[in-house]
């Protein structure tokens, strides 16, 4: 391309185009790139700390009397430690199920509907299995936490939780 | 001329693979977290695996971009 066919604007300010072009989008690239490496290192951190933290699962303690809970009523405690509600779920004669009361979408408080069987948290409308605490519907991601009970000599023990 | 916009093409390429491979590690991102939530330690060294290779490919693709 000749001066004389070069607009005014071009030959008061010469720029190479293409060449700025790629330029900008190697650095932008190179960029992605270093964003790429930033979270995979973030994945290995993350996957390192899941492997060496250490979870309160709880000790195992007498939670209340089996005869102070009826049959198909529930009583609600705290476990592992005191910031962890937690409800305990009488099924039958010798038979308990006992869960965290935080729900997994985003921690209200679930309660037992007896009517439905299930537990349901009144935030956005999540259910969860009565037994197993599996979800049912809504929008929690995944079971309610687990805590393992058993009946030792008229008492309800808590042995641990599965978060 | 031609090779100009050759070139100009395969860094839009690269450009656009590298951008597929980071929103895959978005995604991953999202996947530990939630393996780190369930306690799950085998999906997040999966993951942390996964991310590791896509990163090194991100890498291998500056190769094809010229300097």
């Amino acid at each position: 391309m000749s001066e004389r066919s070069r607009p005014v604007w071009e030959r008061d300010f010469p720029y190479e185009a293409l060449a700025e072009e790629e330029v900008t989008r190697r650095e932008f690239t190179r960029y992605l790139v270093l964003g790429a490496a930033a979270m995979a290192g973030a994945n290995v951190g993350l996957a390192a700390w899941t492997q060496l933290r250490n979870i309160n699962t709880g000790a195992p303690r007498a939670i209340v009397a089996l005869d102070d809970v009826a049959v198909g009523d529930t009583y609600l405690f705290r476990y592992p430690d005191d910031n962890d509600p937690a409800v305990l779920l009488r099924v039958g004669d010798a038979e308990v199920a006992a869960f965290s009361q935080k729900c997994t979408h985003l921690g209200c408080v679930v309660y037992y509907e007896p009517d439905e069987d299930r537990w349901h948290c009144p935030c956005h409308e999540g259910n969860f299995e009565a037994l197993t605490g599996a979800v049912i519907s809504g929008p929690p991601p995944r079971p309610l936490g687990r805590i393992d009970v058993e009946i030792r000599d008229g008492q309800i023990w808590a042995l641990g939780s599965h978060p | 001329m031609r090779t100009s916009e050759r070139g100009r093409r395969t860094s839009s390429a690269v450009a656009i693979y590298v951008i597929i491979l980071v929103a895959l590690q978005v995604f991953l991102i999202t996947v530990a977290v939630e393996a780190f939530q369930t306690d799950d330690e085998l999906l997040g060294w999966a993951t942390a695996a996964v991310s590791v290779v896509l990163a090194a490919a991100a890498a291998a693709f500056l190769r094809y971009l010229r300097p």
